[in-house]
């Protein structure tokens, strides 16, 4: 547990620094980070899906409240959760079904203590259902934890059962952590590679001749356009160059590099060129449940001029960007401001932005957000 | 006698003064009106029509590198590298006025920028070439003037393409020099014209600011926050002004990559103690929410309502209008064109295309310095210096004959134009 509070602690201090860029290392290293946790936990005998559960959601909470824009970290926490529930389900199905189906008693509170399938059959049974079924308005308002509910038929037959019961159970309680990381591991496996698998679409969404604009810079996009080119469509794309971060013109080099025709314009020129653009193809921060998209900032206005223009605007997100929360007043609250030396020089601008010279209330404020909400009716696929 | 033919779209005045001095000088209002339709420009990739000027053009024309298809009808952008060569051509060209010379270099090195400016320099340096004139003999002063002034404004046009007001402003003194009574001494001529170019600056420019300014200032209301692109003049007029009438708002200044002009008004109005909020193009939809009124600054108004205005004015103005904010455009009438545009592309003005690879000041981003040959040929820079902005995004547009929608502009276009041509 030790090492992995401090792997815990700093992961959050990297979070809350900012240390960390892009959704998806982020998203990698917090499965990663929560593989540890899990396969550290120590499992009780008995209910280990609560046990595991309640570690990880500790850990998640944490590292949501470090940085609460990263929306990646929340997605992937939940994911894990719900692989937890999702095995721990499977596994005692799998019991269930296993054991003879004769020798099920319905019983949850007297079991019949005269064979072991019977009983073990009881405790799997009420195991499950304590696991099946979602947890009651009684026991989420005065939070008594689920796994109360279980000890009292499983102690009963435990002390009487002795080992079998025992050795029945950790090796249940081994065979769910080990299921529980194999998923994760596939978890992570599926973040990593969610580049390849978008890509392997591209064929059917860009045709030849075809002109694409693009803003700023995302891993996704140049995959996207450099498995179509592989295919040998030859197509033309615009990227706008996505002041204040210029990423566009690190994509732009990308582009050319791998033999692409490209054209860098200037986040102005959007508008003047979008009459001649075939589709908008975008990255995209986090895809939230309305369907609206947080977007690097100017994403909002080429989406605009896309409808205006009946260009198609496609976004493309990895499945740990799917966010099941929905936007309140997301340019505000989803929202990061970075530093103002980005648009201003601290040094030519230094008369201006001096504000203890006197005047009180200082007369220069420089916004610099970070994201752009785009939304749902803007978004064509 | 032939004008020398202009290399793009300048003013039709060539085609138009030639036919009226075969005329008469007074014809009818008729047929004023119809060789008063500006024929098809001419492309620069056009070469029956281009061929002439550019063996006569005094720059040497860049390189065809990284050339973007699309706007091949247009000429390269000159930038300021171009000045020592220009510089030491200046004994060559002695048939260029050094006033104008002047202006043509300020011009092609970016010292001047903004349609009013450019054009009152313009007209300044012709006033102080038609002060030194004098005929040659066995010439008439309107056809040697003519041609002389058409030399200079091709000149002109080589340093940096012409901005629409500054295309009106010589259709203008052409036809004051058509129209000059053949009675008249060569001196009584050339004060005239000087006197009339005085009053065209002075009732087009100065007083028509001075209008457009009261005009503006009644929509400017306490607790304002009010957006301005880019850095407009007249908007700066505006803002300064209801400053000292005591309104209390804030401004919003938002400004663009490369030229970043926004970034020198702001300093004009933080001086005067305006309290500003800077950003930049990208971050409006965040700040779009508080703002209440937005003022942009036209460079010309064509006859459809299409504002042509620096590069980005188009997103701006449809952003605002998706979030139902109201858009002023405050242009003086004299910059009102005939022609119809439909987009940015057919007609533009390329800027330097290095000016983007460069971001000054942050040597973080310089990301495409150190390009291979390869990265080279399949990458293209554009650099586009104007755009056109539809007509329904603009709510009202502000001019010295009041506050009028953009479906007005060809009426002031036909009922206004007659009469500076006729003083």
């Amino acid at each position: 547990m030790p090492d992995t509070q401090a792997l815990v602690n700093d992961f959050l201090n990297k979070l809350k620094k900012r240390k960390i860029e892009g959704s998806q290392a982020t998203a990698k290293q917090t499965a990663e980070l929560l593989r540890s946790v899990i396969s550290q936990t120590r499992m009780p005998y008995t209910n280990q899906a609560a046990a595991l559960i309640h570690s990880v959601k500790a850990v998640g909470e944490r590292l949501i409240a470090a940085n609460p824009v990263e929306l990646a970290v929340g997605n992937v926490v939940r994911r894990v959760l719900h692989i937890v529930r999702e095995e721990d389900l499977s596994l005692t199905t799998a019991a269930m079904a296993g054991l003879n189906l004769s020798a099920e008693s319905d019983d949850e509170d007297d079991t019949d203590r005269d064979n072991h399938p019977a009983l073990s059959a009881a405790a799997i049974a009420a195991a499950s259902r304590s696991t099946l079924r979602p947890p009651s308005l009684q026991t989420l308002l005065e939070d008594v934890p689920d796994s109360a509910a279980v000890p009292h038929t499983s102690s009963s037959g435990g002390d009487s059962e002795g080992k079998s019961k025992s050795a029945d159970k950790s090796s249940r309680s081994r065979k769910l952590k080990h299921d529980v990381i194999e998923a994760v591991n596939e978890l992570i496996q599926d973040i990593s590679t969610c580049h390849e698998l978008i890509a392997e679409q591209a064929v059917e969404h860009i045709h030849q001749n075809e002109v694409i604009l693009t803003l700023g810079s995302s891993r996704t996009v140049l995959e996207f356009l450099c498995a179509a080119k592989e295919k040998k469509r030859s197509f033309r794309v615009f990227v706008a160059e996505g002041a204040p971060r210029y990423q566009g013109h690190l994509l732009a080099k990308e582009l050319v590099t791998r033999g692409l025709q490209t054209t860098l314009i200037t986040d102005s020129a959007v508008f003047a060129m979008i009459s001649r653009v075939n589709m908008v193809i975008v990255g995209a921060h986090a895809v939230m449940a309305n369907g609206g998209v947080i977007a690097p900032v100017g994403l909002n206005m080429v989406a605009l001029a896309a409808q205006k223009h009946a260009v198609p605007f496609v976004v493309l997100a990895g499945s740990h960007k799917l966010c099941p929360l929905y936007p309140h007043h997301p340019e505000v609250l989803l929202n990061e401001l970075r530093s103002p030396s980005e648009l201003l020089d601290f040094g030519e601008f230094s008369d201006c932005l001096d504000f203890g010279s006197g005047i009180g209330a200082p007369l220069l404020h420089v916004v610099n957000p970070t994201f752009d909400y785009v939304p749902p009716k803007l978004r064509r696929a | 006698m032939k004008q020398p033919p202009q290399k793009k779209d300048g003013p039709p005045v060539a085609s138009s003064i030639a036919a009226s001095e075969r005329i008469g000088v007074d014809r009818s209002v008729e047929k004023e009106r119809k060789k008063d339709l500006p024929p098809p420009r001419k492309q620069f990739d056009d070469e029956s029509r281009g061929g002439r000027a550019k063996r006569r053009s005094v720059l040497n024309q860049p390189e065809a590198r990284n050339r973007v298809e699309l706007f091949r009808h247009l000429p390269p952008h000159k930038n300021g590298t171009q000045l020592p060569s220009l510089e030491s051509k200046f004994f060559e060209l002695h048939e260029k006025h050094p006033a104008v010379y002047k202006v043509g270099l300020q011009y092609l090195a970016g010292d001047l920028s903004g349609g009013n400016a450019r054009c009152i320099a313009m007209l300044q340096a012709f006033q102080e070439a038609i002060r030194d004139y004098s005929t040659p003999p066995e010439k008439t002063l309107t056809r040697d003037l003519t041609s002389k002034i058409g030399g200079f404004v091709s000149f002109l046009i080589e340093c940096r393409p012409l901005s629409m007001s500054m295309g009106n402003a010589i259709r203008f003194l052409k036809s004051r020099i058509a129209r000059l009574p053949l009675t008249l001494s060569e001196s009584e001529a050339k004060t005239t014209l000087c006197s009339d170019i005085d009053r065209f600056i002075n009732e087009k420019i100065v007083l028509a600011d001075k209008v457009i300014l009261r005009h503006a200032a009644t929509k400017i209301r306490d607790g304002d926050v009010l957006l301005t692109y880019g850095s407009s003049c007249v908007v700066e007029m505006i803002l300064l002004y209801a400053h000292e009438l005591g309104k209390q708002f804030r401004v919003v200044v938002v400004d663009s990559h490369p030229m970043l002009e926004g970034q020198k008004l702001l300093r004009r109005l933080v001086v005067k103690g305006l309290s500003c909020t800077y950003t930049q193009l990208n971050a409006i939809s965040y700040v779009m929410h508080k703002v209440t009124r937005v003022f942009l600054g036209a460079s010309s108004i064509f006859s459809n309502g299409t504002v042509y205005s620096t590069v980005g004015t188009a997103s701006v103005a449809m952003v605002a209008h998706a979030f139902r904010v109201p858009v002023l455009v405050c242009c003086e009438a004299y910059k009102f064109h005939e022609r119809v545009q439909l987009d940015s592309i057919c007609f533009n003005e390329l800027g330097d295309p290095d000016a983007i690879s460069k971001v000054p000041g942050r040597v973080d981003v310089n990301y495409l310095d150190n390009l291979t040959d390869k990265q080279k040929e399949n990458l293209e820079l554009l650099n586009l210096k104007y755009d056109a902005t539809p007509s329904d995004y603009i709510s009202v547009i502000v001019t010295d004959y009041g506050m009028i929608p953009p479906t007005s502009v060809p009426v002031i276009v036909r009922e206004y134009r007659k009469e500076y041509l006729l003083i």
